[in-house]
């Protein structure tokens, strides 16, 4: 590429809206306060599977300061949403299903009110059999728990087939097979601001929501769907969000819901914001996944053929699980060369809380299970793990598991030789193979690696929007469908707009994400905003960009095609160079309208979900990291020593802002190995806070050194791909690895576990 | 209660709050100070840190009746004496310590803590001193190099105003 970028990958850049977070200013919606504002609170279900036998909340209408609450009752079909199944309530119907689940909703004066509101409501319920998992679950003996089986069969939620030529006789025949089952466990994504919702009656009937989800346009739809009000009569407004990692959106709906229901009930406004156990007992999780792999190889490692069977734990309600285990599906066998690959993967609903989506969409499970296959294969073969998978990786031109022949850069070997070099991998490897057994403290290193495929793939329909306008002001707004909630998209949009229509960034703004200015995007979710709204973002600019130049062209008496832009100067061959502003003000003057939208939809790609086959992704991106650990003998205790990264996610726009998703990435795929685990005893959540449900500190998360190495894409906007959800996919299991060179305990569940003699 | 107190070298005097109050409560409900954050309300999460007398503290574990005649730094009182951006905030911007933002004004006052405490801190002793503050957006990397990069800046404008020698 000759063409000189200002800001595409420059490493100075700041996040756009940091000033304002260093400073405390920020206002989230737990710090937003309105005239005559009412507490919401939620009535949550303390058993994991009931009949409602009663549920009357006119007694706590009598309640002094309580002025609304509501059932499903309340809300158009009781209150019923989900996609792609729609079988989730936003308020309990006839049973509930987990705990947590919210029954039922009031709204008051004060919070003292409110739970006095919420002591006074009747609840009654018949305990129903729990389904405390998978195996339970495929019971034709126990009750079913959605109303109508999505599949007809029972409580299997849905299923999901890949099919790439025929594995069983090149199994059959091969010299090495190794076969195993690895269980995954549930994750909460504890973003450190919980789920909340602020609703403010209008008085044309309808109401204005700010609610930190990702996706303001589905939760405007959801809401107006369950309220009977025209979607132009919701207006949901997205105040900066404290993260969310996939887990702000079907919770998010329940919770706006039931604050707009309870603020037109009450006529004024009201504010619902959850706290920390009604947070991590009501929100979805990671569903836990068992894989059972059976992989195939030549005696000198060389893979040929890979089985995988996966049961998912989708909990109460499927919310993103059938497209997050289609995902798995995609990815059960790694980022490696076979000959043919067969995956049957089915969901199941038990009354484990429910789960959804979080980072890595399914995929972070099921590359977990493959990475720990495969170093289990290279060990039977008697290869280095490095070496063994840069024998087998996918290269250029190489077909993926599910057949896909791979047409662009792929960087998955210069990842792995990068943090095998990184690393001092082969001294490291030697010397804690010579570690005396009975030693203190043994070390181990270990490596994973994966690939992700980009966007929502065969998911859905994969566009964005942007609205661009040059104000009266000589500033640029955006007007964006797709989201911030931490990861940095509104510094990508701006960048994207400034480098595009050369012009200072300081002058673009990102307005806040509003259903009234901007257009529908879809979800913020898969890391598309990036690649997907970055596009929209860039092909809006250059609309306007044509526009001015056209203006400047007439200004300095020359063609468009003859201009030269140094920083906002348009230079012509002949006359004096002019500024942005100028010609501005001369393309108002022409008449020229500037403001434009634009839209980008990643090409048409066909799954067929019926025969398992097709091309399920347009892109990919690729990684590799290798841990370091110490275990100590005597506690135990497993402490991950130093990690290395290496990714190729085509061009890096935002350095900075790159480089602290693969920190943030790998911090919760380390909280994933060691320490977290969502668990639940018949159905029970046995963790509701933090000191229980431990995440990562400061001093759990090693020093990393990481990289993204240079490749370029041709379709993501100057040559991006995606990576907020990839970075995190292969810590676990590398630490996973460098366990078992420490322990010579094969890991085949997380966390790992304590070994202390 | 009657509650007395210097807030971000400011002096406050109200009246009638609840001894039992919480730090927290008083700074976001009655103060309108929202920059510090409920995150976990047992303690745990850091979010609502505060400087009482310069020391890190939990503002939703603290009574206001504890507070009495002492010192009180929420983000808010963060500031370079020019009124604008601290050194540590500037060094937060640059290192890309901040992602959603929702941990880093007690991230900051943690940093701040240390600093006043320790001019030269280890990066392990930079863990240290932030492990009561969760974040799960940033790795906290970029965190410990902005405070490791602010305690060398510090050290250097001191030689520098011969305060000490090097």
């Amino acid at each position: 590429m000759t063409e000189k970028l200002s800001y595409v990958g420059n490493p100075a850049l700041k996040n756009v809206d940091g000033i304002d977070k260093v400073t405390g200013r920020t206002r989230y919606v737990g710090d937003m306060v309105v005239p005559n504002m009412l507490v919401g609170k939620v009535l949550r279900s303390p058993v994991p599977h009931a009949r409602i036998t009663e549920l009357d909340v006119t007694p706590a209408l009598a309640v002094p300061g309580v002025k609304a609450a509501i059932t499903h009752a309340d809300f158009v079909d009781d209150g019923s949403f989900g996609w792609p199944i729609r079988d989730a309530f936003m308020l309990a119907y006839q049973k509930v299903r987990y705990v947590g689940e919210a029954v039922a909703a009031v709204a008051a004066e004060d919070e003292e009110a409110a739970d006095a509101g919420l002591a006074a409501i009747r609840f009654a319920y018949e305990p129903l059999p729990v389904i405390a998992s998978v195996d339970q679950a495929l019971d034709p003996e126990m009750p079913q728990i959605p109303e109508i089986s999505p599949t007809g069969g029972g409580n299997l939620s849905n299923t999901h087939l890949l099919r790439n030529g025929d594995p069983d006789p090149l199994i059959a025949s091969a010299p090495v097979v190794l076969e195993a089952t690895y269980e995954l466990p549930h994750q909460e994504h504890a973003y450190i601001e919980t789920e909340g919702a602020l609703a403010i009656p209008e008085p044309d009937g309808g109401v204005t929501i700010y609610a930190n989800c990702q996706s303001p346009h589905l939760n405007r739809d959801n809401a107006a769907q369950v309220l009977g009000l025209e979607p132009g009569r919701v207006r949901v407004i997205q105040p900066p969000m404290g993260g969310a990692f996939g887990g702000k959106d079907d919770v998010v709906y329940q919770t706006t819901a039931q604050a707009a229901k309870l603020a037109l009930k009450a006529g004024a406004p009201v504010r619902l914001i959850l706290n920390r156990p009604e947070s991590m007992a009501a929100s979805y999780k990671r569903q836990s996944m068992r894989s059972h792999l059976i992989l195939a190889a030549e005696q000198d490692g060389t893979l040929r053929a890979a089985k995988a069977d996966l049961t998912v734990d989708t909990g109460a309600y499927a919310s993103g699980t059938p497209l997050s285990s289609w995902r798995a599906t995609m990815h059960a066998a790694g980022a490696y060369r076979y000959e043919a690959v067969h995956v049957d993967t089915q969901a199941l609903y038990t009354n484990n809380g429910y789960s959804g989506a979080f980072r890595g969409f399914g995929n972070t499970q099921a590359s977990c299970a493959a990475e720990l296959a495969i170093d289990e294969l290279a060990e039977q073969v008697g290869r280095d793990p490095i070496e063994f998978r840069l024998h087998n990786c996918l290269r250029l031109g190489d077909r993926t598991m599910t057949g896909v022949q791979l047409d662009q850069a792929v960087g998955l070997a210069d990842c792995l030789t990068w943090v095998r070099d990184r690393s001092d991998w082969a001294a490291k490897r030697a010397a804690y193979d010579a570690q005396p057994g009975d030693a203190p403290h043994k070390r181990g290193i270990g490596v994973a690696c994966y690939f992700h495929g980009s966007g929502l793939g065969g998911e859905g329909l994969d566009f964005a929007t942007a609205t661009l306008t040059i104000e009266h002001d000589n500033r640029v707004t955006i007007a964006a469908g797709l989201t911030d909630f931490g990861q940095g998209s509104r510094t990508v949009f701006t960048l994207l707009a400034a480098e595009t229509l050369g012009v200072s960034m300081d002058r673009v703004r990102v307005l806040r994400p509003d259903t009234q200015t901007a257009l529908d995007s879809g979800p913020t979710v898969a890391s598309r905003a990036s690649i997907v709204g970055g596009n929209a973002v860039r092909i809006t600019a250059a609309k306007i960009d044509r526009v001015l130049r056209m203006a400047a062209a007439d200004l300095l008496a020359c063609l468009p095609e003859q201009l030269v832009r140094d920083g906002e100067r348009y230079i012509g061959p002949t006359e004096e160079p002019v500024g942005f502003e100028v010609v501005v003000a001369h393309a108002r003057e022409m008449g020229f309208q500037l403001s434009a939208q634009g839209r980008w939809q990643i090409r048409p790609i066909e799954w067929d979900f019926e025969r398992g086959t097709g091309e399920p992704y347009f892109a990919y991106v690729f990684g590799a990291q290798v841990a370091e650990v110490e275990v100590n003998r005597r506690t135990g205790r497993t402490r991950v020593l130093k990690i290395w990264a290496a990714h190729d996610a085509g061009t890096i726009l935002f350095p900075s802002g790159a480089l602290g998703q693969m920190y943030g990435g790998i911090a919760q795929g380390l909280g994933f190995a060691l320490m977290e685990g969502f668990r639940f005893e018949q159905g029970i959540p046995q963790a509701l806070d933090f000191d229980r449900y431990r995440i990562p500190r400061a001093t759990d998360v090693p020093e990393i050194e990481g990289t993204y190495i240079r490749t370029s894409h041709p379709e993501g906007p100057y040559g991006a791909k995606n990576l907020a959800e990839p970075v995190m996919i292969a810590t676990a299991p590398a630490i996973a690895n460098a366990f078992y060179q420490a322990t010579g305990h094969r890991v085949h569940t997380l966390p790992l576990p304590n070994l202390a003699s | 209660m009657r509650l007395t107190f210097t807030l971000n070298d400011a002096p406050i005097d109200l009246e009638d709050i609840p001894e039992d109050m919480a730090l927290v409560d008083l700074l976001r409900d009655v103060l309108d100070l929202t920059g510090t954050k409920r995150g976990c309300e047992t303690g745990t999460c850091g979010a609502c840190s505060v400087l009482i007398d310069g020391r890190l503290a939990r503002s939703c574990r603290t009574k206001v009746a504890d507070i009495v005649d002492h010192h009180v730094t929420t983000i808010e009182g963060i500031r370079s004496p020019d009124g604008g951006l601290s050194d540590l905030q500037t060094a937060f911007l640059a290192h890309g310590a901040v992602q959603c933002g929702f941990c880093t004004p007690g991230m900051v006052l943690a940093g701040e803590a240390l600093l006043r405490r320790n001019a030269a801190p280890t990066r392990t002793e930079i863990r240290r001193a932030i492990n009561a503050n969760l974040c799960r957006c940033t790795g906290y990397q970029q965190i410990v190099d902005a405070i490791e990069e602010v305690a060398a800046l510090r050290r250097a404008n001191r030689v520098a105003d011969g305060e000490v020698t090097p």
